[in-house]
């Protein structure tokens, strides 16, 4: 009898400890999708595009060579050739820009001079 | 005292022959009326043996589009070190675009060749839409691009 509760005992413990995180990892996944689901929903109810973060949709990217601003939250206007933080200087992914430090020592250059530019 | 006057007029020399090697260059880029955004354009040259050898100028401060000016992304790796101190903002359709540069005297008539990289939102990516000899012969000489560019010289 003793042996038979041991074994009931042992494989009991067993299919809690295998199928409890399972079970757990199933039910959160589901969650997800709902609130993924909701979530659209929502965007959609409310007019405004949705964005999902971490889906990698690098289509656009193999469809051609074009340049696209979208989700970039950038204001352009037709033939605005400026870019809303163009001008702002220590932006982290970007270059310098002219006049903040000097020009490259490429071999082009004969001086440190600043280059002037001018957009008419 | 010797040690040092040596080293003044050596330095000085030095100084004086770099600024004699150089002059300033204006570069003129007229965009077309394309009907897009700004235009991105990377202004470099490569050697007489093709190889890049440096930029000049970028319009555009995004990183994440140089990837649009694919011959100029391919030489440098977008390395933006490649253009710190030389980058403006991108250039609106029809407008031109002035730039003066201190250049090197010996890039004219050695073989070296001026390019440009375009590239508009939601439009074709155009590398290489101008590539220019850099002569003194050819200086003042207007060049037309391919695709948004309507027209390109360079004075002296």
């Amino acid at each position: 009898m003793k042996r038979t509760f041991a074994i009931l005992f042992a494989s009991t413990a067993l299919v809690a400890a295998i199928g409890l995180p399972a079970w757990s990892a199933m039910h959160g996944s589901v969650q997800f999708e709902g609130s993924r689901d909701a979530a659209l929903a929502a965007s959609r109810d409310s007019g405004a595009s949705p964005v999902l973060v971490g889906d990698h949709d690098d289509g656009d990217r193999r469809h051609g060579r074009r340049l696209r601003h979208g989700g970039d939250d950038d204001d352009h206007d037709e033939g605005d050739g400026e870019d809303d933080d163009e001008s702002r200087p220590g932006n982290s992914s970007g270059p310098a820009p002219a006049g903040s430090v000097a020009p490259p020592q490429n071999g082009l250059f004969g001086s440190g001079a600043a280059p002037k530019v001018q957009v008419n | 005292m010797r040690t040092i006057f040596a080293a003044l007029a050596l330095t000085t020399a030095l100084t004086l022959s770099g600024i004699a090697m150089a002059k300033p260059v204006t570069l003129t880029t007229t965009l077309k009326n394309y009907g897009g955004n700004g235009a991105y354009l990377a202004i470099y040259v490569t050697d007489p043996k093709g190889a890049y050898a440096g930029s000049l100028w970028m319009a555009g401060t995004k990183s994440k589009y140089y990837e649009h000016l694919s011959d100029w992304y391919r030489a440098t790796g977008g390395n933006t070190a490649e253009i710190n101190g030389i980058t403006g903002a991108s250039v609106g359709a029809g407008r031109q675009m002035e730039i003066t540069l201190d250049l090197a005297d010996a890039l004219f008539d050695a073989g070296y060749i001026l390019h440009i990289d375009a590239a508009v939102e939601d439009m074709r990516d155009s590398p290489n839409e101008i590539a220019v000899p850099l002569t003194a012969g050819g200086a003042s000489q207007s060049v037309q691009g391919r695709r948004y560019i309507a027209n390109f010289s360079y004075g002296m």
